[in-house]
């Protein structure tokens, strides 16, 4: 089989999934663009490259929606950053969010990569 | 919702905070990157840039966060105005080229769209005039004829789809007892009338059920510009009398001023049904029509079927000689605008293409200050202008430019429009009323933000197609002429040819006809003849003899006046239209079946009009003393009428023509003669059949009195007046006027159309002139150098000529060719308006190819000099 796929290129993102996660990746804890940046790099084993032009719009948008707050704070190498943090409403967000997207995931694969 | 919240709030408060906000953090992500890129034991500086490089776009980043929170655009929409304005003020003459081009294109656009609007599409001053249908009956050959007062009856009655009916009648009847006799054009109206037209009463009251009564005391009311006029505007005047033909009316009420009904203006109303009530015969036929305004929700198709239905049921019970007669019924804006309505279509269309031309030549204009822009466009897009903003930038300066053009558009077109009323025909229906009202207004907004967009569209392509390296690099101003601008620019060059050939073709085809039904030999003599139209107050001249008595002695006094070579009657006169029409047969052959009977218009003269005219008699004789009242009937026919029944015309003389056909009521007249036809309807339309009785034999107390005179027939105007007023002042005249007039009439209607479409034509002309100027000039300066080093190394001056002129040449020929095709098929449609040649007349095309090349060559001309006087050095030295 011809590889349609170059594997050496990143991922693009799905339309609507870089918010959810975004929720992901607070949910353990606050943190800053660039942690959030690095934390889904790391996770993706490197699929995903995450564009600031994507980021920044998608970080405000959740802000507007109230699911994530913002505070600047000092990082733990003594740097002022501005943090990010679920709130309630984005955690709830979050739980609705995964298992729509794990079903759609296991939904695309059993469609795709069908099991006899 | 909740988006819309936050991003109101943010529209109000913390914008400014959230810019602020959003650099330091991205300053913060920057610092952090760095730091890890020094931990890595990158040096200083190396780590900084990387950093900046992994970063991305800073400003774009930010701006697209920033977006996040904003309402659509709405800054950056101000912004983009802002920008265009200061970019008008830049470019001065640019900005004064396009903004004038756009204001004659929009301006014309809208003066003909408001008059198109208010003749066609307006509703009518009327409660529900939208649902107001005219009626009247329908038979095999002729539609909306007359509708008889039985028939009204049965359809008011049971016409279910209807919520109220009216029956309208126009008369002229002389008033008088108040200072000299004067005729008055009015309505008799039945009681529902008022209430369907929603007029109000200025004073008194409308009429009564019971005023509208076989038997009923004489009512009027008046309106209120005779109550003005003729009335003396007296408050008390309710409870007067008027007399009107002898008949004492009492005045009960004053109409509101403004109220007015078709094009006719109308001094007295009248009951409808006091007179016509008496009526008994289902096929009584006057001169009345209807008006039905019908129920919410009731269909044209559904009225028609239920008075249809009517019809067929009366035709068992009532049956007479009309039972094939079935309803006519169409909305009342479209039988006001018939007529009229394909020649503002055609105007509508030709200033519309006007405007694409202004569009186009906007366009050209844009690109060219686009790609003279390139550079700036790179240098936006280097330091991250996306390309949906720069889309949206160049589109808003387009549009802030069309909108300019466009308010000042709006100024002519109202300049324009006073100019059209002016100009235009009496008869067109609510011409007068045309202003620039609110739906002109939208119009005039919606075209300019076409154009704005259609024009500004061309440059935007172009703007994409920009290669940054390039454009930042040459820095010349003609950075970026792209072979692609060029091609488009050549298409816009081709589309206006094209165009403009299309309007000078239908302008000429027009101009030719107008010629042609100028010269259009009206089948008598109207030069020297004089026309006195008369209508005698029944009153007063209740008898036949009193009326022959009474013309003849007229025509006696009026023969004696110097210079009066001879005086003859006529009902009506040629170009005066249509005074009625009626079914005949010829008795001589066979009965033509019920649906076949033939129409004809009918006409009356004396013994002396035909000589007095100079009508060419083809056959037989002329009406003489020997055609006496109570004498054997007899009539002329004319050429029209005999070629339609005989292949010769002396063949119809002796034989008799009954009027009415044969399953109506009628005289039977026998042929003595047949006369050329004339132009009774107007210089520009087809003669009809007509029958002319014998004045003698049917009298008419209307009557237009001709004086053949021996020199300008208006000198003997003054004595014509003397003369009517001298033999008894209380006949009015109604109108006095050379016969050449009673014909020019006829083509005011065909004057305008050709004035307007040969104004766009020339308007045409101006701007593809322009264009295709622009468009070549810049051609030539974009290649310049290219000119400068060919000549450098030899080339011959008309090498240089033969090149450029060919590829003006070849622009011009294509839209020739494009634009030969689109009049063709156009001219389908230009048919109804022309006389005298056909439509898709080849000789036309060939003037209108040859005016086109002539203007193409004259504004290719300069450029093309320009092409041919390149001065090699300055340009070599230059590069």
């Amino acid at each position: 089989m011809s590889t349609v796929d170059d594997p050496r290129k990143a991922l693009e993102f799905l339309q609507g999934t870089l918010e959810v996660l975004i929720l992901r990746s607070l949910q353990g804890a606050p943190n800053h663009a660039y942690g959030i940046s690095q934390f889904l790099e790391q996770q993706s084993e490197y699929e995903f490259l995450v564009d600031n032009g994507s980021l920044y719009p998608a970080l405000q948008r959740l802000l507007q929606r109230r699911w994530i707050r913002s505070q600047w704070k000092k990082s733990p190498n003594g740097r002022r950053a501005k943090y990010y943090r679920l709130t309630p409403l984005g955690r709830t967000q979050l739980v609705v969010a995964k298992s729509r997207w794990m079903r759609f995931v296991e939904a695309m694969g059993r469609v795709l990569a069908p099991q006899r | 919702m909740r988006e819309w919240w936050s991003k109101t709030c943010g529209a109000l408060h913390f914008r400014r905070g959230l810019d602020d906000d959003l650099s330091d953090e991205m300053q913060a992500h920057l610092d952090l990157m760095t730091s890890e890129n020094l931990e890595r034991g990158m040096s200083d500086d190396e780590a900084r840039a990387s950093a900046r490089r992994a970063f991305g776009n800073l400003t774009r980043t930010q701006e697209n966060a920033r977006q996040a929170w904003q309402f659509p655009r709405f800054e950056t929409i101000l912004q983009d105005v802002r920008y265009g304005l200061r970019g008008i003020r830049r470019l001065p003459s640019f900005s004064l080229v396009v903004i004038l081009t756009l204001a004659l294109g929009i301006g014309a656009n809208t003066a003909i769209f408001s008059v198109v609007y208010s003749v066609l599409l307006k509703p009518l001053p009327y409660p529900h005039g939208e649902r107001l249908v005219w009626l009247g009956e329908s038979t095999a050959q002729a539609e909306g004829i007359s509708i008889t007062w039985i028939n009204f009856e049965h359809w008011r009655h049971d016409g279910d789809s209807f919520e109220n009916m009216a029956a309208f009648n126009g008369t002229d009847l002389t008033l008088t007892g108040r200072g000299d006799a004067v005729l008055t054009h009015d309505w008799l109206v039945t009681s529902s009338f008022f209430r369907l037209t929603g007029a109000k009463p200025a004073l008194g009251r409308f009429f009564a059920e019971s005023d509208d009564k076989p038997g009923a005391a004489p009512t009027t009311i008046a309106t209120a510009e005779c109550w003005q006029r003729r009335l003396g505007g007296d408050p008390n005047i309710v409870g007067e009398s008027v007399v009107l033909d002898g008949t004492s009316y009492q005045i009960i009420g004053v109409l509101n001023p403004g109220f007015g009904f078709l094009t006719r203006s109308a001094d007295f109303y009248l009951p409808l049904g006091r007179a016509a009530g008496a009526s008994r015969k289902r096929s009584d036929h006057g001169s009345m029509r209807a008006l039905g305004l019908l129920k919410p929700g009731a269909t044209l198709t559904q009225a028609k079927t239920n008075l249809d239905a009517i019809m067929q049921r009366l035709a068992l019970s009532d049956p007479g000689p009309e039972d094939d007669h079935r309803a006519f019924a169409a909305y009342l804006t479209e039988v006001m605008g018939n007529g009229i309505r394909t020649t503002l279509l055609v105007l509508m269309s030709a200033v519309g293409l006007v405007l694409m031309i202004a569009c186009a030549n906007v366009a050209s204009l844009l690109i060219v200050r686009s790609t003279a822009r390139a550079r700036e466009i790179a240098i936006r897009v280097a330091i991250g202008a996306g390309r949906a903003r720069l889309v949206r930038q160049l589109l808003t300066e387009t549009i802030v430019i069309a909108a300019i053009g466009g308010a000042l558009g709006l100024l002519l077109a109202g300049w324009c429009l006073r100019m059209l009323i002016v100009i235009g025909p009496r008869d067109i229906p609510r011409l007068t009323e045309a202003t620039l009202d609110l739906p002109v207004l939208l119009f005039a907004a919606a075209s300019s933000v076409a154009v704005g967009l259609l024009a500004g569209l061309a440059p935007v392509f172009n703007a994409g197609k920009v290669d940054l390296t390039t454009a930042l690099k040459e820095g010349a101003p003609t950075a970026g002429t792209g072979r692609h601008g060029q091609a488009f620019r050549s298409t816009l060059v081709i589309v206006e040819v094209a165009i403009t050939l299309m309007l000078a073709f239908a302008s000429g085809l027009l101009v030719r006809s107008l010629i042609a039904a100028q010269n259009a030999d009206p089948g008598f003599d109207p030069r020297q003849l004089l026309a006195i139209e008369l209508q005698l107050p029944e009153s007063r001249y209740k008898s036949d003899d009193s009326v022959r008595q009474y013309y003849g002695q007229l025509s006696q006094s009026l023969r004696a006046e110097p210079g009066v070579e001879d005086v003859g009657l006529i009902m009506c006169p040629p170009g005066a239209g249509d005074c009625g029409d009626y079914w005949y047969s010829i008795l001589e052959k066979p009965t033509p079946a019920r649906d076949d009977v033939p129409l004809s218009l009918f006409n009356r003269v004396d013994a002396n009009y035909f000589r007095v005219a100079r009508v060419r008699l083809i056959a037989g004789r002329n009406f003489n003393d020997s055609d006496r009242a109570g004498g054997p009937r007899v009539t002329i026919i004319n050429e029209r009428l005999a070629r339609q029944e005989w292949s010769d015309p002396r063949l119809a003389l002796g034989q008799h023509l009954k009027v009415g056909g044969p399953y109506m009521e009628g005289s039977t007249l026998e042929i003595v003669g047949v006369v050329a036809d004339v132009s009774q309807m107007g210089l520009d339309a087809e003669e009809m059949p007509t029958f002319y009785y014998a004045f003698s034999q049917k009298p008419d107390s209307a009557m237009v009195v001709t004086m053949r005179t021996n020199g300008n027939a208006a000198q003997w105007m003054n004595s014509a007046r003397r003369q009517v007023s001298a033999l008894d002042r209380n006949v009015p005249i109604q109108s006095l006027r050379t016969a050449e007039d009673w014909l020019g009439a006829t083509l005011q209607r065909r004057r305008f159309a050709t004035l307007l479409l040969g104004l766009f034509g020339g308007l045409a002309m101006l701007l593809a002139a322009v264009g295709i100027y622009g468009v070549l000039n810049y051609w030539v300066s974009a290649r310049q150098r290219e000119i400068a080093i060919r000549l450098a190394v030899g080339a011959h001056r008309s090498t240089i000529l033969r090149w450029a002129g060919f590829h003006a040449a070849r622009l011009a020929a294509f839209g020739i060719v494009l634009g030969a095709i689109g009049a063709w098929i156009a001219s389908r449609w230009l048919e109804s308006l022309v006389f005298g040649v056909t439509a898709r007349s080849p000789l036309m095309m060939l003037l209108a190819g040859t005016a086109v090349i002539a203007i193409a060559g004259l504004a290719a001309s300069v450029p093309l000099w320009r092409a041919t006087h390149t001065d090699v050095v300055c340009n070599l030295h230059d590069a």
